[in-house]
């Protein structure tokens, strides 16, 4: 049961992370390699808003998340769209930019256990003979919420509908009108906002890390690559398969294999199937 | 209306486009006839703000230097450095050439990302006006746009196109590939949507054969260069395009 109820759990945290990248990379083919960085910078701002500026949690949460969306706007309108195009340039440039936001923090004195965001409520309660903790079950219902939110904004508005053509094929999306420089900062600006709300998710589980935000990145590439790079249903499953396989190491083997158990489904993903569970098409692709 | 004067477009030192005029009126079909390579695909990218696109991609990725010459009037204004979105917006819509479905979504969702430009009754309107003219799509609007036939892919790229509310519909090679048969209907289907939502249209086609009756202006582009051009009647009289396009 432990097993049952923990790796839906972290299947949920792990979709969470994963989401804003793979929305990203989907719609513009942008590796955001600032991923967790943005995640990280989230927490911390929401920390800062909170008891620096005394807002209220749900306030400062929201600020947080607003200017998490702003920066990674910015970030994309400044830097990233001089380099489209250059796969490896993106991953560089992106790769830095989030190397300078998370280690301009630790710089500025994010060190230590001490950065903590609170609970949305304390306590725990018993489900089938397994405590979890409030939290916890946030996480999975606000997960779910967030995933079946996008899941509509994608699929039934006008926005939504545009970023989905342009993913599939950029230069039909501009002859239908849509424009692909705009709708790859929308996408940049909504997938930072996804990290950010995995932050605020999340965080309150542990204590605001610099590393965090490099754990956040390589679970959100090995999801992505297991799923197939760019495949939001690809994306969901994965989570779900490596949540689990996690979650069972860490019953039967221990907790310090959790990350080796994503990097081998990155290696096995590649070596057995290099476009992922839900790259069927390009599979194809790859074959011609 | 509408208005070209002197396009050149050079691929590196490759000359695409040479000097190429053309115009179409109000409610006009305009056919542009010629054989691989000749220029017409260019020549809708540039008529359509693609090819500021594929500049654009190439400049970044240190590719070929792509240059552009001439003016695009649409309704009195020289259009040639807009954006393709701006121009689609101006109501220049591009059916492309391949067609260009999106492979992973369903007709109907096809449809709908094709309405991005429309208000939604406008789409509600358009996505009746596409079912009744093209009857095929409306038993296929679940299916994947990856998994359709050539003339299905055809039908759906017009719809879609159709969706985003034209007022000069550019259509790229829209028999490729399909049998005698789909293709006389098609270009029935073409003229039907002209005399009934009163658009221009421009065909660039290398059969002209089913397109030169619904036309009612020809272009010949030959190597980059409209070499010879008139009505639907002087063109099918003239010796030269008799013998290359209809074989006799």
């Amino acid at each position: 049961m432990d097993i049952i109820i923990y790796g839906i759990i972290n299947s949920v945290s792990l979709a969470l992370m994963a989401v804003g990248f793979t929305l990203v990379y989907g719609v513009s083919r942008l590796p955001n390699f600032a991923h967790g960085a943005l995640y990280v910078l989230t927490g911390y701002l929401t920390w800062l808003l909170m008891y620096r500026l005394g807002l209220n949690y749900f306030l400062a949460a929201l600020l947080a998340l607003a200017l998490t969306g702003l920066i990674g706007a910015a970030m994309y309108q400044l830097v990233l769209i001089r380099v489209r195009g250059m796969p490896i340039s993106e991953i560089i440039a992106s790769y830095a930019i989030g190397l300078a936001i998370l280690e301009g923090l630790r710089w500025g004195g994010l060190k230590g256990g001490t950065f903590r965001l609170p609970p949305f409520i304390e306590g725990s309660v018993l489900i089938f003979g397994v405590s979890v903790d409030f939290q916890r079950i946030f996480v999975v219902v606000l997960g779910s919420a967030l995933m079946g939110g996008l899941w509509l904004f994608v699929n039934n508005t006008k926005l939504g509908l545009a970023l989905k053509g342009m993913a599939q094929d950029e230069r039909a999306a501009l002859t239908l009108g849509i424009d692909s420089d705009r709708m790859a900062v929308v996408a940049t600006a909504i997938g930072s906002m996804l990290a950010g709300a995995a932050a605020i998710i999340l965080l309150p589980l542990g204590s605001i890390v610099v590393e965090s935000g490099y754990h956040v990145l390589i679970m959100a590439v090995a999801v992505c690559i297991v799923g197939g790079l760019g495949s939001w249903t690809g994306a969901v499953f994965a989570a779900f398969i490596i949540g689990f396989a996690q979650i069972i190491t860490v019953v039967f083997l221990g907790a310090h294999f959790q990350v080796v158990v994503a990097l081998l489904a990155i290696v096995v993903t590649l070596v057995s199937r290099p476009s992922g569970l839900f790259g069927r098409q390009k599979e194809l692709e790859e074959r011609v | 209306m509408f208005e070209a004067e002197g396009l050149m477009v050079f691929y590196e030192n490759m000359l695409a486009l040479n000097n190429v005029s053309l115009k179409c009126e109000e409610t006009q079909i305009v056919g542009i006839f010629g054989a691989n390579s000749a220029g017409k695909s260019t020549l809708m990218y540039t008529l359509s703000g693609i090819i500021l696109d594929i500049r654009k991609k190439e400049e970044m990725a240190g590719g070929e230097r792509i240059t552009i010459r001439g003016r695009v009037q649409f309704n009195g204004r020289d259009i040639i450095s807009d954006k393709p979105s701006s121009r689609a917006r101006a109501g220049i819509i591009l059916c492309p050439e391949r067609r260009r479905i999106f492979p992973e979504s369903t007709v109907l969702e096809n449809l709908r990302i094709g309405g991005y430009l429309a208000t939604s009754s406008q789409a509600r309107e358009t996505l009746d006006y596409v079912m009744t003219i093209f009857p095929p799509l409306k038993r296929i609007l679940k299916r994947l746009g990856g998994f359709l036939s050539g003339g299905e892919q055809q039908m759906l790229a017009i719809g879609r196109a159709l969706m985003a509310q034209p007022k000069l519909l550019l259509l790229d090679e829209p028999l490729l590939g399909l049998s005698p048969a789909i293709q006389y209907l098609l270009a029935k289907s073409i003229k039907e949507i002209r005399d009934q939502r009163g658009m221009s249209i421009i065909v660039a086609e290398q059969y002209a054969r089913p397109i030169i009756p619904i036309i009612d202006y020809g272009y010949i582009l030959e190597n980059g260069a409209a070499v010879v051009d008139g009505g639907r009647q002087e063109l099918m009289d003239n010796p030269d395009v008799k013998s290359a396009y209809f074989g006799t």
